[in-house]
C-alpha cells in the first residue's frame, strides 16, 4: 500500500512533537511533510528566555537537528509559507509557488505576539519577543544601547526582562494591571515577585497604559495615556499572543480566536486537524507546552488510527524561568465564594503559599519561595484529590524538614523496594528507551511490578521527567577526549581483544590522539593492571617486592617505611632502624599518623644496603592502594581492650597490603564504641562492639567530610575479616579508576554491595580471587628476590 | 536474584549448562504466590531465579521475600542431619538413634510425670496435612491435652472474634477480588504495603475505582500512605476508637434498621452503651480529633458498600478480640456484610495462618474446626481415628501458658515443630528459662534457631521447596504448593516426621502414610461435616482450579466466595453484637514517670515472623541488617538519642539495645521496633506476659517503656 501523504504546516513544538508521537506509534505509515516559516529547525521556544539570561546557547534550545528529520524520511521546506489550502482537491499552495498535495494535514501555526496598535509601532527597535532572531535583535541592541522598556507585565515579559538586565541593559517593565503575572498569581504572590524582581534591577511602572512611541526612525522613548513619558533605546512587547488563524480562516476552516477544534483535534474540514497555540479547544485557547503536547499525542493518536479518550482540557500550570525566583501556579487559585482556601506566609522567609480547595477537593495552588511541591500539588490538582486536614498541613512542609519530593531524592535512592530499582535506572530506561507510562518502566526494569507501592513515586517521576525542570542527564559520557568509547566499553574491549599495553589499546580502539591524556593513560595503566596482574605498572614508586621498596621524593631522594602491622613494633626492630640510619646517615625519621616511622632522603645509591641491613618486610602505600590502618591504640578517652582490634587490623594489613584499588582506601579499626581511631570517616571503618564488629563504608574524611554508612554487624573476627576484605576486593574489580568508595557505594548501592557480600558463594568467589592474586604477586616477589637489584 | 556485576572477569563467563525448573509456593506470608524456581547449572556453579505464577490470589506477583525465598533454603547452615546435644555441644547422629532418644524420653517422662506431661508445640507454616498430623499424633499417639501452636499468636484474636460474632472463622468473608468494587474501606492495625505486599494491587485498583480508604495505625506506614484518611491512633485504643465511629454512625442514622432487625443480636445493648459515651472521652483515650473521627464514621456509614480488614495491630492486645468484635459491630449496624462487596477480613500474617488453624493443632479443638469439648464431634474424629472417644485428651492450653506450666514442672517434655518462641513469645526471657527447665525437649527445624540451640535433640526438616502439601491462604482458598526439590542430606519432611515418630512409639498403623496426598484424603474425611469443610476437594482439583475456597463439602461442589448472605452460622442465623469497653479489662501498659513511652511491633517488608529463614537470605539481610527503634526526632532529641546510634530501650519485664532511626511520621509519645530479630535485639524480651482473656493472645502492641542513649551511659 502507498503511504499516506501527512502534512504538518508549521515547523514548532507542537507539531513535531505530535510528529513525534506519530512515528512512534506507526513509523512507516506517512510520507511526511513540514512546512515552517522560521528558517530553523525546531526549537524550544521555552527556552528562548534562558538563553537571552546567558544560560544556554542557542545550539543547547534545538530540538530536532536536521539529521533527525533526514533519519525519519520527512521532506523539510523552511523559510517557507503556505498561502491557501484547497480543502475540496486537498491541495495546497506556498509563497515560493510550490503545490503540494496531502491525505491528512495538520495546522499547527502557532502564535503571533500581539503588536499594540498604537503610533510608533514600526519603528527601529520595537520587537516582540518570539523567535531565535528577536533574541539576537536583543543581544546586538545591548551592545550600543542601555535603556530597555518591556512592555507587559506577565511571564514571557518578566522573562525577557531579566534577559535583558543580563545584557546589562536598564530594564522598565510597563503593565497594564496593578499586579505582575495577574493570570497566573494572586496579590500576594504578585507583590512578592515584584518586591524579589526589584531587588534583581527591574523598575515596574504599574497601571500604565502606553499610548504612542516616540522617535524618530529608531524608537527613543514612549508616552502613556496619562501623559507622562520614559526614555528608550528597546521596547520588547510582551502583551500576549494571537493564534495565527488567518490562513485556516481563508481556507474556510472555522475559526474564532483559533482554530476551533474537537476532543480530537479535528477541524470543521476532514481530513484537516489542528495542534497547539493556534487551536481553540472548549473555547480555551493555550499558550503553555505541556497542554500542547498533550494534544500531540491525541492527535498523533487520532491520526493512527488508535482510540483513545480524546483531549478533555489541561489543567494549567505555570513556572516562571528566572534564576533566583521560585514562582509556581496551577488551577483555580481566585478565592471565591464557594472555595476555601489554606494560606502559608512566612515574610522572613519570604515563602507564600496557596491551596485553594472547593468541596474539599483542591483545585488550585500558587506558592512562590519554595516551590519544591509542585509537582505532587499538581497531581493532586489533576487528579482533585479529596483531602483530609492533617494532610493539607503535611503539604507544606516547613523548612526544617527534609524534604523527600522527586526531584530531590539521589539517583542511587531506591524507588522500587521490592525490585531494587533506583531512581537513577528508571531515569536511564525512561530516557534511552523512550518510556511513557508507569506500565512501560514496570516492564522495563521491573519497579513497581510486585506490591505496587511505588507507583505514585514513579508517576511523579516521570511527570518529572517530561517536565522542562528536568535536567538531570544520565547518558553515555566518553572515556575522555581521546576516544568516543565509555570507560566501560573500553574495559571491556580491552578483555575481548586482549590487549596488553598503552600503545596497543590506543591503536587498536582507535584513539585520536597519540599519546593519549593525563586523564586515561593512569586510568588505562590502572586497567592493564587490573586485567592482567603482570602488567607492570609505571608508578612513582621504586617496588621490587615486599621488602626491597621506596618511595621518591621530590628532592629526588627516596622515602624507606618499616612495616610495623597495626603500628606495632619491637624494641629488636626499633635498634636495626636505629643502627642502619647511623650507618646511612639518615636523619629525616618521622613517626607519621599512619602509625609508622619514616626514613627520609635515603639517596639512590644507598637503597640496596639500607634494604639488606633492615632486611625486614617495608610498607609501601604510595598511590591508589590500601593506606595503613588507623588503630586506636594509645588513646586516653576510655580503658577498653584494645588487643582484639590490633590483631584485626593487623591480619587486615597483611592481606591487603601493596594491592592496586581504584582509589586511596583509608581504613580504621576501633576496639570500642568510643571509636579512638574515626572509624566513621575512612572508607571502611570496623568498630568493636558488644554483638560484634559494626562496619562502616563509604566514609570520607576529606575535605567534604561523610559519614559512612553502616555495612554490616560481623559476629566474629573471622567474618569482620571477610567482609572487609571482600568488600575491598569488590571495589577493585567493579569500580572505575580514581572512583571513591563512596561514589561507588552511590552507584551500586549499599543494598546490592551487602547482596553480593552476604551471600556465602559470591563472598567465597571474591576472596578466592583475591587469594590468586596474592599467590601470583608471591611468587612475582620470589622471583625479583633472585635476580637481585643490580641496577643500583 | 543476585549477580555481582562483572568488569574483569567477562571472558570467563560461562554458557548455561542446564535448566531445571521447579513449581512451588512462596513459604511466607498467607498470600501463598505461586511462583517457579528456575536453577541454571554453569560448570559446577548453579545460580537460581525465582519467577511469579498466574494464580487467582496473587496474580503472577511476587514481593522482595518470594523472589528470594530460595536462598534460605539453600543456605549452608540448613540442619541437615539430626543433632544431639552431647555436654553442651550439638553432634550428628543417625535417624535411628535420634528415634530412639525420642522413644526412651517420651516414654520416661510420660511414665514419671503422667500422660499431660509431654507437650506439642505446632506451626502455622506446616502444611494442612502436617497440622493435621501433627494434632493426631499429640491427641492418639501421645494422649496428650496440651497441644497449641504459634498461630496463637497471630490470628487468635480475629478468629475468637469472628467465631463469637458469626458464629464462624474464615479469615475473608469475602474473596480478594470483591475489593475492587466496595466504595469504602477501613483497614485497621494493618500494614499490609509491608506485610502481604502482593495484596496491594487490590486495594489499589478500588482506590482508582473511586473507593475512600480509612487507615487506623499509631504510625504512618507504606499502606497509610494509600489511605485518603489516616486516624493515627494512641496504640491500644482500637476499641474505644470504633466505639466513636459506632456512636456517630447510629447517632448519624447510617444504620440499616432492617439488617439489624432480621439478621443481629444485640444492637440495643451496643446502641445503649456508646450513646453514654462522649466523643470528647474518646478523642482523650485515642488522640484522634473528633472532626477526623466523624469524617471516618459518615464516610463508611454513608457509602452503599463497604469493607474492614483488621490484622496483628487491633488483634495482639490484651482486648484484642472485643475490639476486633466492636469493628464487626460497625459492619453489622450499617448492613456490610453477606452482600457483594460488603465484608471482613482478618488479614492473616503467615502462610497457613488460616489452614493451620482448622485441623486441630490449636489446644481446643479437632479437626474441621470442630470442638474437643463438644461430644458430637469427639465422637467423630474417635471414629475416623479409629480410637475410642474416651480415649480423646481434652481442651490444653494456649501457646504462651504450655510455657507457664512448664515453670510449674505440670509439663516436663516437650516437642517443638517448625516455631521459633524464644524470639515470638512475649516476657521472652521466661521461655528460655522454661525451655532450660525441661527433662527433654525436641525441635525440628531448618535451622539451629534461638529456641533449636535449647534443645536436647534436633531433628533437620525440609524447606517449601522440597515439601509437597496444601496451604489454605488469606482468602481461604486451599491451594496445593507443588514440592519436587529434593531434600538435601538426611532431611525428612515434617510429616515423615510425625510418622517416624508414632512408629517408635508402637503407633505406626494409624500414621502410614507415605505421600502428603494420603494425608489430606484422611484429613478430607476428617474435616467432612465440620465447619471448615474440605471434603470436596483433591490434588487433582487443585491442580486443575488453582485453589478452591472452603467450605467445599463435596466433589461438585465450586466451593464458597462468599459467606453469610443467607444466614450467620449460629443456630438461630443470627450475628451477635457485643459490647466493647473503652477500657480493656485486662489493662493495658499505661505510661509512668519511669516508663513514659508506649513500645509497639511489627514487620518491616524484607524480613518474615522471628526471621530465621529471612535473616538467613543474603538479599533480605541486605536490606535489613538489624533491628531497629523508630522514634520521632522531638522525642529522640528529649531524650538525647541522636539518629542511627544505639539505644538501649527498657521496660519492666527485660532490656534490648537497637539502634535508633529517626521517623517525623511516629506519634511523639510511641516508639516502634520490628520484631525478626533475637538476643539482645529480641523486643519480645520487653513485652508482658498479659493475655486476652478470650482468646489467649498475647498484648504484643503496647509495652511501656524506656529509652536511654548506650554511648551515655559508656561515658557517664
Amino acid at each position: 500500500m502507498a503511504k499516506q501523504k501527512l502534512i504538518l504546516i508549521g515547523n514548532g513544538m507542537a507539531g513535531i512533537r505530535c510528529l513525534e508521537e506519530i512515528l512512534k506509534l506507526n513509523p512507516d505509515r506517512f510520507d511526511i511533510t513540514v512546512i515552517g516559516s522560521e528558517p530553523h529547525p525546531n526549537y524550544n521556544r521555552i527556552l528562548l528566555s534562558t538563553v537571552l539570561q546567558g544560560r544556554t546557547s542557542l545550539a543547547d534550545i534545538t530540538l530536532n537537528s536536521r539529521e533527525w528529520y533526514n533519519q525519519h524520511h520527512i521532506k523539510l521546506f523552511l523559510g517557507e509559507m503556505v498561502l491557501k489550502i484547497d480543502t475540496d482537491n486537498q491541495i495546497l499552495l506556498t509563497d515560493k509557488l510550490r503545490v503540494v498535495s496531502y491525505d491528512q494535514l495538520i495546522l499547527a501555526t502557532g502564535s503571533t505576539p500581539f503588536m499594540l496598535p498604537i503610533p510608533g509601532v514600526d519603528k527601529e527597535g520595537v520587537i516582540s519577543f518570539r523567535t531565535i532572531e528577536d533574541c539576537q535583535i536583543m543581544i546586538e541592541t545591548a551592545k550600543k544601547y542601555k535603556k530597555a522598556v518591556v512592555i507587559g507585565g506577565g511571564l514571557l515579559g518578566l522573562e525577557a526582562a531579566r534577559g535583558l538586565l543580563n545584557l546589562s541593559m536598564d530594564v522598565k517593565v510597563v503593565h497594564l494591571f496593578s499586579c505582575l503575572m495577574e493570570r497566573q498569581l494572586d496579590q500576594t504572590a504578585a507583590k512578592m515577585l515584584q518586591t524579589e524582581l526589584e531587588r534583581q534591577g527591574m523598575l515596574f511602572l504599574l497601571e500604565k497604559e502606553t499610548a504612542e512611541i516616540l522617535g524618530d526612525g529608531r524608537v527613543e522613548g514612549l508616552r502613556f495615556k496619562d501623559g507622562t513619558e520614559i526614555e528608550a533605546n528597546l521596547i520588547i512587547m510582551a502583551a500576549g499572543v494571537r493564534p495565527n488563524v488567518q490562513l485556516a480562516k481563508d481556507s474556510g476552516i472555522e475559526t474564532k480566536r483559533g482554530i476551533l477544534v474537537n476532543d480530537f483535534l479535528e477541524t470543521s474540514i476532514p481530513n484537516i486537524y489542528a495542534v497547539g497555540e493556534c487551536v481553540e479547544h472548549r473555547g480555551i485557547v493555550y499558550g503553555l507546552v505541556k497542554p500542547l503536547y498533550e494534544q500531540g499525542r491525541v492527535l498523533a493518536k487520532r491520526i493512527c488510527g488508535i482510540a483513545s479518550k480524546g483531549y478533555e482540557g489541561s489543567v494549567l500550570s505555570t513556572q516562571l524561568k528566572i534564576s533566583g525566583v521560585e514562582v509556581f501556579s496551577a488551577g483555580r487559585f481566585e478565592e471565591t465564594p464557594d472555595s476555601k482556601a489554606i494560606k502559608i506566609y512566612d515574610e522572613i522567609a519570604g515563602v507564600y503559599k496557596k491551596m485553594v480547595f472547593k468541596d474539599d477537593k483542591i483545585i488550585g495552588a500558587v506558592m512562590f519561595g519554595d516551590t519544591s511541591e509542585r509537582g505532587k500539588l499538581l497531581e493532586m490538582i489533576l487528579k482533585q484529590q479529596d483531602l483530609q486536614d492533617i494532610e493539607k498541613v503535611a503539604i507544606f512542609p516547613t523548612s526544617i524538614v527534609e524534604s523527600h519530593t522527586i526531584t530531590s531524592l539521589a539517583n542511587s535512592e531506591l524507588i522500587c523496594n521490592c525490585n531494587g530499582v533506583t531512581k537513577g535506572a528508571i531515569i536511564e530506561a525512561v530516557q534511552k528507551k523512550g518510556l511513557s507510562s508507569v506500565e512501560q518502566v514496570k516492564i522495563c526494569t521491573k519497579a513497581s511490578g510486585s506490591c505496587g507501592g511505588c507507583k505514585p513515586m514513579i508517576e511523579e517521576l516521570l511527570s518529572y521527567i517530561n517536565s522542562y525542570d528536568f535536567s538531570e542527564v544520565i547518558e553515555k559520557t566518553s572515556f575522555c577526549s581521546c576516544t568516543s568509547l565509555s570507560e566501560d566499553e573500553v574495559v571491556q574491549k580491552i578483555q575481548q581483544l586482549g590487549l596488553t599495553s598503552l600503545s596497543k589499546v590506543m591503536d587498536v580502539l582507535h584513539w585520536n590522539t597519540k599519546q593519549g591524556c593525563t586523564k586515561c593513560r593512569p586510568a588505562l595503566s590502572y586497567y592493564l593492571a587490573m586485567i592482567n596482574p603482570e602488567y607492570e605498572n609505571i608508578q612513582e614508586t621504586l617496588f621490587l617486592n615486599d621488602r626491597m621498596n621506596a618511595t621518591l621524593q621530590q628532592d629526588g631522594t627516596y622515602l624507606v617505611i618499616p612495616q610495623m602491622y597495626g603500628g606495632m613494633t619491637k624494641s629488636e626492630q626499633l635498634r636495626k632502624i636505629a643502627d642502619v640510619s647511623d650507618k646511612y646517615g639518615i636523619v629525616d625519621i618521622a613517626i607519621t599518623s599512619e602509625q609508622r616511622i619514616h626514613l627520609m632522603g635515603i639517596k639512590e645509591g644507598d637503597l640496596a644496603g639500607v634494604w639488606a641491613d633492615l632486611n625486614m618486610p617495608m610498607s609501601s602505600t604510595y598511590g591508589n592502594k590500601v593506606q595503613t590502618i588507623k588503630t586506636c591504640i594509645g588513646e586516653h578517652i576510655c580503658r577498653c581492650d584494645k588487643q582484639s582490634s590490633l590483631h584485626l587490623s593487623a591480619s587486615l594489613e597483611k592481606r591487603l597490603e601493596f594491592l592496586t584499588t581504584p582509589y586511596r582506601v583509608k581504613m580504621g579499626v576501633s576496639s570500642c564504641l568510643h571509636d579512638g581511631a574515626s572509624c566513621t570517616t575512612k572508607d571502611i571503618g570496623v568498630i568493636g562492639m558488644e554483638r560484634g564488629w559494626e562496619i562502616y563504608v563509604g566514609g570520607s574524611s576529606g575535605r567534604k567530610v561523610r559519614g559512612g554508612e553502616l555495612l554490616c554487624i560481623a559476629a566474629s573476627d573471622k567474618e569482620a575479616f571477610e567482609m572487609v576484605t571482600g568488600f575491598v576486593q569488590y571495589y577493585r574489580e567493579t569500580a572505575n579508576y580514581l572512583e571513591r568508595t563512596w561514589e561507588w557505594i552511590e552507584r551500586l548501592t549499599l543494598v546490592h554491595i551487602r547482596e553480593v557480600l552476604f551471600d556465602f558463594e559470591l563472598l567465597r568467589q571474591l576472596l578466592d580471587r583475591l587469594e590468586e592474586e596474592l599467590s601470583l604477586r608471591k611468587r612475582f616477589y620470589e622471583k625479583s628476590e633472585l635476580s637481585t637489584f643490580k641496577g643500583l | 536474584m543476585t549477580e555481582m556485576f562483572l568488569k574483569y572477569f567477562r571472558t570467563k563467563q560461562q554458557k548455561v549448562e542446564s535448566e531445571k525448573t521447579y513449581d512451588t509456593q512462596c513459604p511466607f506470608c498467607s498470600m501463598q504466590c505461586k511462583m517457579q524456581l528456575i536453577e541454571q547449572s554453569i560448570v559446577t556453579r548453579r545460580t537460581y531465579k525465582t519467577i511469579g505464577k498466574d494464580n487467582p490470589t496473587s496474580e503472577g506477583r511476587l514481593c522482595i521475600k518470594g523472589i528470594h525465598a530460595h536462598q534460605h533454603s539453600f543456605h549452608r547452615e540448613r540442619l541437615k542431619y539430626p543433632l544431639l546435644k552431647v555436654n553442651g555441644e550439638f553432634v550428628r547422629i543417625s535417624w535411628e538413634e535420634a528415634l530412639d532418644k525420642i522413644k526412651e524420653n517420651f516414654t520416661r517422662i510420660q511414665t514419671e510425670d503422667g500422660q499431660n506431661a509431654l507437650a506439642v508445640y505446632g506451626s502455622a507454616s506446616l502444611t494442612n496435612e502436617e497440622a493435621y498430623l501433627l494434632g493426631k499424633f499429640a491427641r492418639s499417639a501421645l494422649k496428650t491435652k496440651y497441644i497449641d501452636y504459634n498461630g496463637r499468636l497471630c490470628m487468635s484474636a480475629a478468629a475468637s472474634a469472628a467465631n463469637q460474632t458469626f458464629g464462624m472463622d474464615r479469615g475473608f468473608t469475602n474473596s480478594l477480588s470483591e475489593i475492587p468494587y466496595t466504595n469504602c474501606i477501613i483497614l485497621a492495625g494493618t500494614n499490609i504495603a509491608e506485610c502481604q505486599p502482593t495484596i496491594m494491587p487490590y486495594f489499589e485498583k478500588a482506590k482508582e475505582n473511586g473507593a475512600y480508604i480509612i487507615a487506623i495505625d499509631p504510625r504512618e506506614t507504606a499502606t497509610t500512605k494509600l489511605a485518603d484518611l489516616h486516624l493515627q491512633l494512641k496504640p491500644g485504643t482500637d476499641a474505644a476508637l470504633a466505639n466513636g465511629l459506632l456512636k456517630i454512625i447510629i447517632e448519624e442514622n447510617y444504620i440499616n434498621k432492617l439488617f439489624i432487625q432480621e439478621r443481629v443480636n444485640g444492637f440495643e445493648e451496643v446502641k445503649e452503651y456508646v450513646s453514654s459515651l462522649t466523643l470528647e472521652e474518646i478523642e482523650d483515650i485515642t488522640g484522634v480529633p473528633i472532626a477526623q473521627i466523624r469524617k471516618a464514621a459518615i464516610k463508611f456509614g454513608k457509602e452503599e458498600t463497604g469493607m474492614i480488614f483488621t490484622a496483628r495491630g487491633v488483634e495482639q492486645q490484651t482486648d484484642g478480640s472485643i475490639a476486633v468484635r466492636n469493628l464487626l459491630n460497625i459492619l453489622l449496624s450499617t448492613g456490610k456484610i453477606g452482600k457483594a462487596h460488603c465484608g471482613y477480613g482478618a488479614i492473616t500474617g503467615q502462610g497457613n495462618g488460616q489452614g493451620a488453624r482448622e485441623h486441630g493443632q490449636k489446644a481446643d479443638q479437632l479437626p474441621g474446626y470442630r470442638a474437643i469439648e463438644n461430644e458430637e464431634h469427639r465422637a467423630y474424629i474417635a471414629s475416623v481415628w479409629g480410637i475410642d472417644e474416651a480415649e480423646l485428651p481434652g481442651k490444653g492450653v494456649s501457646a504462651y501458658e504450655m510455657i507457664e506450666k512448664i515453670h510449674e514442672v505440670e509439663i516436663t517434655g516437650l516437642f517443638i515443630m517448625c516455631s521459633n518462641p524464644v524470639v515470638s513469645h512475649p516476657n521472652a526471657q521466661s521461655v528460655i528459662n522454661a525451655l532450660k527447665k525441661l527433662k527433654f525437649f525436641v525441635a525440628a527445624d531448618l535451622f539451629l534457631s534461638e529456641t533449636a540451640k535449647l534443645a536436647d535433640l534436633i531433628l533437620p526438616s525440609s524447606s517449601y521447596l522440597e515439601d509437597e502439601g496444601t496451604m489454605t491462604n488469606v482468602e481461604g482458598r486451599v491451594t496445593l504448593r507443588e514440592a519436587s526439590y529434593p531434600c538435601p542430606g538426611e532431611v525428612k519432611h515434617d510429616w515423615q516426621i510425625i510418622c517416624e515418630m508414632a512408629r517408635v512409639l508402637g503407633k505406626e498403623k494409624a500414621f502410614s502414610f507415605t505421600s502428603a496426598e494420603e494425608i489430606f484424603q484422611e484429613l478430607r474425611v476428617a474435616s467432612r461435616g465440620g465447619k471448615a469443610d474440605y471434603f470436596g476437594i483433591t490434588y487433582e482439583r487443585l491442580r486443575k482450579e488453582g485453589g478452591i475456597i472452603w467450605p467445599c463439602p463435596d466433589m461438585g461442589h465450586s466451593g464458597t466466595k462468599r459467606l453469610f448472605e443467607a444466614s450467620f452460622s449460629h443456630p438461630d442465623g443470627k450475628a451477635v453484637m457485643v459490647i466493647a469497653p473503652n477500657k480493656s479489662v485486662v489493662a493495658k501498659d499505661q505510661t509512668s514517670e519511669e516508663f513514659p513511652l508506649l513500645l509497639t511491633t511489627g514487620r518491616v517488608m524484607s524480613h518474615y515472623l522471628t526471621g530465621v529463614q529471612t535473616r538467613k537470605s543474603a538479599a533480605l539481610a541486605a536490606r535489613n541488617v538489624e533491628s531497629y527503634l523508630e522514634i520521632h526526632p522531638t522525642t529522640a532529641l528529649k531524650y538525647q538519642i541522636p539518629d542511627h546510634t544505639l539505644v538501649k530501650i527498657e521496660s519492666k519485664q527485660g532490656c534490648i539495645v537497637v539502634r535508633s532511626k529517626w521517623s517525623e511520621t511516629i506519634r511523639k509519645d510511641t516508639v516502634f521496633v520490628p520484631f525478626h530479630w533475637g538476643d539482645s535485639q529480641n523486643v519480645n524480651l520487653l513485652v508482658s506476659k498479659k493475655l486476652d482473656p478470650d482468646c489467649r493472645m498475647p498484648g504484643f502492641k503496647v509495652t511501656a517503656v524506656r529509652i536511654s542513649s548506650l554511648m551515655e551511659q559508656f561515658i557517664q
